[in-house]
């Protein structure tokens, strides 16, 4: 039976799918937890030192303060170094300069290395995530046992999204800000340069979120189409990612936009301020946590609707409906060498 | 107003001629009632813009009185737009290339003198030389000197007749062209100020503006006809008159001004309006707005009107008859932030909100200049502060007063959004003098700091901070009458630091000459801070103790019985510079003790005894000393309050969370 799939379904399938498989959602989460947790210290240490005793303390328990925040840059270059620079120079036409890692200090430092180290991770995750995905039963431990076993390849794919998406950066976002920077003055109107930036803005955005679903895809199919050797499974992923461009991006940007709603939320909630109780911590805590653990049901769900996307056809052989009952067992099919004593949920791709 | 249909041909005629008439009578008027100066300067130029080859060319009559005791045997004149003729000129090599952190289009602008001639034909242009006499840069063209055949004898006036050719840059600071848009500033040959120790002539340099003598101005521009109705200057306009080639002439004059600049832009929507207050004479404002600021026009206007009560009622009406605001179109952001005598350019942004007060700031700011600036000509070259650093002063009362708090912008793709922390002025308006509080002395040249960054936070922030400082110290009402009497005896005159000084000095009936000294003269820094605050529950001594004659182990009733708590507190100066500065000690039950400590040794130490359980302990409470350059450790908690660390803990982990889910989730 031939039907139409959409983006929503396929999203809203991913996104009913890490519902009924929440543990997919808090290994995400924890992994992101267990990261930010180490500047926990750092970060509790520096600020009570500074604001347990001090009077402005008492005054920025709900609302921060400019000066203090002033103040501690410049007298505390060790904390943050240029962190907060360098962040805000990412959007520039200059973008950020290499050298702007070498005078990176303290917390800002370790930041960075945390987010590096939370990208390798998440590749490890990524590998757990879409083979559980396929498995009937899955649990922390299958996670744990399918990233694995994807881990290096999965590394691979994220460094070269990475290096793809650099240099995009570089050569997309940068190089037509070099080449407008002047031109960009001549312009009759600021309307029209905030036009052409966003024109270049939307460009990357476009090559950044191509680069991303081709690598979702790979993954996709790497984890779908066991059967494949390896380089088939890497062209059959990037096929896929050719065959379906608007399916995908459907999904991607389901998932931004939901992901944007919850933000919004956040904002207008805004469980971060009101009171200056001592017990208010524990509630905003409680709050950050479950607003991140959504985040993460949503993540997981994107990457289900991708897998859906890419996998729930209406033919029958791409079809989740079991397939005919085959005689030969299943030892018998070929396996990439990798995958070895795998069973494949019947009917998988 | 639509027109009323069947009103008679006579009706109508007589309401044109009516109009017409007012029309010339308005032009004929004088200008102001008597004159405001006796003029040293004026000028009588004819000028005629070549839009394609961005050239203005012009004749010039300026006459000038030597008002010194010595002969004068030489003129000197600012050429200004020679500081875009190459990167050897002083202004360029200053720069590094950039203003106001954008770079400078390598688009070059000059001016030339093709004839110099004195009232009976004399031709002076043989005897013209380039000097530089602050840095001599021989390569610099922006100070030229003619010997006269015979001096000017004190007293005496002549007429120096000038023809001259101005090539205009592409706008970059403060004047030149864009597109169809020109900002004709420092455009043409200008005479510096004789004093009795000789010329004052000063380069142009990358961080300092002008310095001039007051005169009447009276030019006439010739314009293509496109640019009808959308020229604005310095002044009244006075004529509009058809030119054979498609072209029109404005003529403009001012009286007791020391400088003139125009704009045209055939795009401008012109916008009419009057500055009102009772006991105060009308002002014609004129905005000329770019169509797409069109939603800010009411902006402009009220900042305008903010402006011109906020500063008249503080340093005396506003004496000119005009005042023509210039919003400067994208591209020409060079162009905005300026000030000439009635005529400011301001400038902001397409979709600005109120929260960031853009255009309110600038305009309320380069409106300021109209005192600090135009009335009062001090010499922007040599006491800059005297001119931006008090104005930003005033600029932060009135913005504070009018709008309150403003809100940061963070830059992001070459935009400017607006977060929501809140600043305050003036003190957060002021922070980048912090990180370069001891780079240089405040009261130093312009072009004589050691980077431009320390140049804008001293003269700007640092001025402002120490006036504010001043006005807390001595209260707001007296600060106005200083102001005020500085500005009623420097009206039209060239104000230094010394007679501020005596203006305060008059105001408050005390030497201030200290505070100018810890803070105009002086590069150090000022840092106070609580270094211990303690309480402790009072223990009875223990010990020998006499009693009846004898020395007991017992102490006496009245301090053994004794309750309360001891608390000692430490407040250090920690920088070099020495301020009176406030301390109050707060205790429990509401109970508080002050003290004015004048801050001279390295620290003070207060110790009460079997008092109240001390709270806290906070130096200089009421944010007097706005020059500390670190406010955190002005207070000190006796019982740690974690709250506020704990809460910024949960929520630094929160972003970073954040973060990596954001980062993880690209590729």
């Amino acid at each position: 039976m031939k039907g139409h799939v959409s983006a929503a379904g396929c999203f809203a399938r991913g996104v009913k799918l890490s519902l009924s498989r929440p543990y997919l959602a808090a290994s995400l989460w924890l992994m992101q937890l267990l990261l930010a947790s180490v500047l926990v210290l750092p970060v509790s240490n520096a600020l009570h030192t500074l604001l347990d005793h001090s009077s402005t303390g008492s005054r920025m328990v709900a609302d921060p303060d400019f000066g203090w925040w002033e103040t501690i840059r410049r007298v505390h270059p060790d904390l943050l170094g240029n962190f907060p620079d360098a962040i805000e120079s990412a959007t520039s036409v200059e973008g950020v300069k290499s050298s702007a890692l070498a005078e990176l200090e303290g917390i800002g430092a370790t930041a960075i290395s945390l987010c590096l180290l939370g990208i390798v991770l998440h590749a490890f995750a990524l590998g757990g995530i879409f083979g559980a995905l396929r498995e009937p039963q899955s649990s922390l431990v299958v996670i744990g046992r399918e990233g694995m076993r994807r881990f290096p390849a999965f590394l691979a794919f994220t460094l070269a999204a990475m290096a793809a998406a650099l240099a995009a950066y570089r050569w997309i976002y940068l190089a037509s800000g070099e080449a407008w920077r002047d031109r960009l003055n001549d312009l009759d109107t600021e309307g029209q340069a905030m036009a052409l930036t966003a024109a270049r803005l939307l460009a990357f955005l476009l090559v950044l979120a191509a680069i991303k679903l081709v690598a979702d895809s790979v993954r996709a199919i790497w984890v779908a189409r066991p059967d494949l050797p390896a380089v088939s499974r890497l062209f059959a992923g990037l096929a896929a990612a050719f065959s379906r461009p608007a399916r995908l991006f459907g999904v991607l940007l389901l998932y931004l936009i939901s992901g944007s709603v919850l933000y919004v939320l956040w904002i207008v909630l805004d469980p971060s301020a009101g009171g200056e109780a001592r017990f208010a911590l524990v509630p905003l805590i409680l709050a950050q946590q479950v607003f991140v653990f959504l985040r993460s049901l949503l993540k997981v769900g994107y990457y289900a609707g991708v897998s859906e996307a890419l996998t729930r056809v209406p033919s029958p052989e791409y079809s989740y409906v079991p397939a005919p009952a085959i005689d030969e067992p299943l030892v018998s099919v070929d396996r990439a060498s990798d995958e070895a004593g795998v069973e494949r949920p019947a009917g998988a791709i | 107003m639509p027109r009323a249909k069947g009103r008679s041909a006579l009706l109508a005629f007589a309401s044109y001629a009516s109009t017409a008439l007012s029309a010339f009578f308005v032009a004929r008027a004088p200008l102001t009632a008597a004159p405001l100066t006796r003029p040293i300067a004026s000028y009588q130029i004819s000028c005629r813009l070549d839009t394609e080859k961005k050239t203005v060319e012009g004749t010039e009559l300026m006459t000038w009185t030597n008002t010194t005791a010595r002969p004068a045997p030489t003129l000197q004149f600012h050429l200004y737009l020679n500081a875009f003729r190459n990167t050897l000129s002083t202004f360029w090599r200053e720069s590094g290339g950039e203003h106001r952190g954008n770079r400078l289009p390598e688009s070059w602008g000059s001016i030339e003198l093709t004839r110099m001639t004195l009232a009976d034909g004399s031709d002076l242009l043989p005897a013209l030389s380039y000097i530089s006499p602050d840095d001599a840069n021989p390569y610099d063209r922006t100070v030229a000197e003619v010997q006269l055949p015979r001096a000017v004898a004190p007293g005496e006036t002549i007429s120096v007749s000038i023809d001259f050719r101005s090539r205009l840059p592409r706008v970059s600071t403060r004047t030149g062209w864009k597109g169809d848009f020109f900002l004709v500033g420092q455009w043409f040959p200008k005479i510096g100020v004789f004093q009795e120790k000789g010329w004052n002539c000063h380069q142009f340099h990358a961080s300092s503006e002008f310095f001039a003598d007051f005169g009447d101005y009276d030019v006439s521009i010739d314009v293509p006809a496109r640019y009808r109705g959308k020229v604005g200057a310095t002044g009244v306009r006075v004529e509009e008159r058809n030119l054979p080639g498609d072209r029109v002439l404005y003529r403009f004059r001012q009286e007791s001004v020391h400088d003139f600049a125009w704009t045209a832009d055939p795009e401008y929507l012109v916008v009419d309006d009057v500055f009102r207050e009772p006991g105060v004479a009308d002002t014609q404002i004129r905005l000329l707005l770019q169509p797409e600021h069109r939603a800010q026009q009411a902006r402009y206007l009220q900042a305008t009107k903010t402006a011109m009560s906020g500063y008249g009622r503080v340093l005396g009406p506003y004496p000119y008859p005009t005042l023509t605001v210039v919003d400067p179109p994208w591209g020409a952001r060079g162009a905005g932030g300026m000030e000439y005598p009635t005529f400011i350019t301001g400038g902001t942004h397409r979709m600005a909100p109120a929260s960031v007060q853009s255009p309110e700031g600038v305009t309320i700011h380069e409106f300021g200049h109209q005192y600090f600036y135009g009335l009062l000509a001090s010499n922007e070259f040599e006491e800059p502060w005297l001119d931006e650093g008090f104005n930003e002063y005033m600029e932060d009362r009135i913005v504070g007063a009018a709008y309150g708090s403003s809100h940061p912008v963070l830059t992001a793709f070459g935009f400017r959004f607006p977060i929501g922390i809140a600043i305050h002025r003036p003190l957060d308006t002021n922070r980048r003098y912090f990180p370069v509080a001891t780079e240089d002395v405040l009261a130093s040249p312009a072009w004589k700091f050691r980077t431009r960054a320390s140049y804008g936070a001293h003269v700007y922030s640092k001025t402002a901070l120490a006036m504010a400082m001043l006005e807390r110290s001595i209260g707001t009402p007296t600060m106005n009458r200083a102001l005020r009497l500085y500005a009623d005896r420097w009206r039209f005159r060239h104000p230094t630091t010394a007679d501020w000084i005596a203006a305060v000095h008059d105001a408050t009936g005390r030497d201030y000459r200290w505070f100018f000294d810890r803070t105009f003269f002086s590069s150090g820094a000022v840092d106070y801070a609580v270094v211990e605050a303690k309480s402790e529950k009072w223990t009875p001594p223990k010990g020998l103790f006499e009693s009846d004659g004898r020395l007991v182990e017992k102490p006496p009733p009245g301090l053994a019985a004794a309750k309360g708590w001891e608390s000692v507190v430490t407040v250090a100066r920690l920088g070099e510079v020495a301020m009176p500065v406030d301390i109050v000690l707060r205790f429990e039950g509401g109970h508080a003790y002050h003290s004015l400590w004048d801050g001279e040794a390295r620290w003070k130490r207060f110790r009460v005894d079997r008092g109240p359980r001390l709270l806290e302990a906070i130096v200089d409470p009421n944010e007097k000393i706005l020059l500390d350059l670190d406010r955190t450790n002005n207070g000190r908690l006796v019982q740690a309050d974690p709250r506020a660390a704990s809460r910024w803990t949960a929520r630094a982990v929160f972003w970073m969370q954040n973060l990596i889910d954001s980062l993880t989730i690209a590729w």
